[in-house]
């Protein structure tokens, strides 16, 4: 009896989460979409899933499904796979590494079916499209303005994505070209891999101040990381003048700007790739296009202009 | 002389044994301070306490866990779900008290669902709890949609505060050190779970309940684990569904290292705090001199596989001295 109800759960269990989705396949005559998540678990990749889920709204002859690639090369692989066999039109694909992914996106390509690298783009797949912001000029805007804004002589600590990451690797060598390279005269006092997450940062940043009596700029690849270092130092008036960076423009980082916290973020905004991921895989299902490349703006925000932002936000309900 | 010399041994070989653990930390101690001078300051240690306080919190747990021959392998998530969720209260309501409650509540009640599927349902601890796993990080990322919580000022309290000059999360550190301690040391309960995990067809021959006891020290590690959700989204200053990812790793090496046998019957709540700080020393001072992000790693590694071997090695030879002496005899 009791192995009966346990095979009984089971096979319930196994259903549940495909009636509660609704990926049975409807066959009402709608374009079917896979949009293929790095990891549902990272916040920005979870902040444009749920962006493509929303955008996805307005347009009635389009159904897209999430699906979650968990961080693994392996999943997403296999993901792509799937999507292949259960013949969707069109598979959008945010690679957690893109070489891995490379050999699947020409896959999809092969098998005649629309693919799009997001975030960040597979380059030179012939018969695919794309829709990405540029990592390594998020980070410039921010590097040159460092040039003009960390002190003669400065201390600065840097705070890493990460190792592989393609936008961690090109947003460290914007920071190394962009800033360092012109600035022989600043020292890095500190230089870690903090993995995208504010805790680690934290620690980071204690022991950085501990080891150090002066910081005078927090260099992070991400906004999260950028946080985690100010709410070491936010209470301590030390440093207060210190100066921070970080890139992706989120909630948090927009009300550390407000605050006078934070000195500046590069807006990678969800919404914006979103948008034009779903007018891109529009036009290439009607055959308005054949193939599309494009990027979006990456705005700097600053104390100037971060009202929008927060008011962008608080339109989407982050805040 | 011969008598001093042999009683001098013997008295070395005592302390060795009983002590090694903090002679290790001793030697950390000295060696780091003299590698960096401002390693021993008050502010340092002060923060390297606050550092370990969620991971040795969560180690207490695995402690009692592993002594009794479990183990725990969703805390890290269980701490996100019970963390979120209370953080979440705390917005919609503004009451800490609340918030802490449901923290605990969450985390117990996920820590009898480990129980449960252990006791009853007699699945290995190592397959419940990585099952456990999966579900509170999926139910945590579900409930925010993937999405961190921000702006919970006045939440920040417990983990960002300080009582006297100690940083907060020390005192709950400090707190949860006596009671594991009273708990392991003076307690029927402690004693019963010595017992499992030491020989656990002993123990049921000898009386004790031991699924009732199993489920017992789940429940602990429950509150323990809910603690620690609070202590951590307070730190952060934010609701992380994807934070303390793979911390009970963190928690077991602590553990390993301060002594706890892996194969049950044997642990400290002392051991486990050395533990815990010869990690967080040892992340401190390879920060505090930055040495590079990938090195950090193989050390970290090096001294997990050091401590192990030590552990099997003195075990061994203590082995050895038990047959020797029988044979003598």
């Amino acid at each position: 009896m009791k192995k009966l109800l346990v095979a009984v759960l089971l096979a319930a269990l196994t259903v549940l989460p495909v009636m509660a989705s609704g990926q049975s396949d409807s066959g009402d005559g709608k374009y079917k979409v896979a949009y293929i998540a790095r990891a549902q678990a990272d916040s920005f990749a979870a902040w444009l899933a749920n962006s493509v889920k929303e955008e996805a709204d307005k347009y009635p002859d389009i159904d897209v499904k999430i699906f979650d690639g968990q961080a693994s090369d392996d999943m997403v692989n296999s993901l792509i796979e799937n999507a292949i066999v259960n013949k969707f039109d069109a598979i959008i694909i945010q690679p957690n590494n893109g070489e891995s992914q490379r050999p699947y996106a020409e896959k999809v390509v092969a098998a005649g079916i629309v693919c799009i690298t997001t975030n960040a783009r597979i380059s030179g797949i012939a018969g695919a499209s794309s829709v990405d912001a540029d990592p390594y000029e998020q980070a410039a805007i921010q590097a040159r303005a460092a040039v003009e804004q960390v002190p003669q002589g400065g201390n600065v600590v840097v705070l890493k994505g990460p190792p592989g990451n393609f936008h961690a690797d090109e947003r460290r060598k914007s920071w190394e070209m962009e800033f360092f390279a012109k600035r022989p005269d600043v020292t890095i006092v500190g230089e870690q891999i903090a993995n995208w997450n504010k805790d680690e940062a934290m620690s980071l940043m204690e022991d950085w101040v501990q080891a150090n009596d002066s910081i005078d700029a927090i260099v992070s690849m991400n906004d999260n990381m950028a946080a985690g270092a100010l709410e070491i130092v936010k209470d301590n008036s030390k440093f207060s003048d210190i100066i921070a960076y970080g890139v992706d423009g989120t909630a948090e980082a927009c009300l550390l700007i407000k605050d006078g916290l934070m000195t500046s973020t590069t807006l990678q905004s969800a919404y914006d790739l979103a948008e034009n991921l779903l007018s891109v895989v529009n036009q290439l299902l009607t055959g308005e296009a054949t193939q599309i490349d494009t990027d979006i703006d990456c705005p700097m925000v600053t104390i100037d202009n971060v009202d929008e932002y927060i008011e962008m936000h608080k339109r989407a309900g982050a805040l | 002389m011969k008598i001093n010399s042999t009683s001098l041994n013997q008295s070395w070989n005592t302390i060795k044994n009983r002590y090694s653990i903090l002679l290790v930390l001793l030697f950390l101690i000295v060696v780091s301070s003299l590698v960096n001078p401002n390693f021993l300051t008050g502010s340092n240690m002060s923060n390297v306490s606050r550092q370990i306080s969620v991971t040795t919190i969560l180690a207490f747990g695995e402690t009692l866990l592993i002594i009794c021959g479990l183990i725990d392998l969703s805390s890290g998530s269980v701490l996100a779900l019970s963390g979120i969720l209370s953080v979440a209260v705390f917005k919609a309501t503004g009451s800490l008290p609340l918030a802490f409650a449901v923290a605990i509540i969450v985390a117990v009640f996920c820590n009898f669902i480990n129980g449960l599927m252990v006791t009853k349902f007699k699945t290995p601890p190592f397959i419940a709890t990585l099952a456990m796993q999966a579900m509170a990080r999926g139910a945590a990322l579900l409930y925010t949609n993937g999405q961190n919580i921000y702006q919970i000022e006045g939440y920040t309290v417990f983990g960002q505060g300080f009582i006297g000059f100690i940083p907060t999360p020390v005192v709950f550190l400090l707190i949860f050190f006596f009671l594991t301690w009273y708990l392991l040391k003076h307690t029927r309960f402690g004693r019963s779970l010595f017992a499992i995990g030491g020989n656990e067809e002993a123990a049921i021959a000898s009386g004790i309940n031991v699924n009732r006891n199993k489920m017992a020290a789940f429940l602990v590690n429950g509150v323990l684990v809910g603690v620690a959700g609070v202590l951590f989204m307070s730190r952060v200053n934010a609701g992380l569904p994807n934070g303390a990812i793979n911390y009970e790793f963190q928690a077991l090496t602590a553990s390993i290292i301060g002594g706890t046998s892996f194969t049950g019957g044997i642990g400290t709540a002392g051991g486990t705090v050395a533990g815990a700080f010869i990690v967080g020393f040892l992340n401190n001072i390879m920060n505090l001199t930055n040495v590079n992000s990938y090195l950090q790693q193989i050390v970290r590694g090096a001294i997990i596989a050091l401590a192990v071997i030590y552990d099997i090695q003195s075990k061994t030879s203590k082995q050895k001295k038990k047959l020797g002496n029988i044979t003598e005899k």
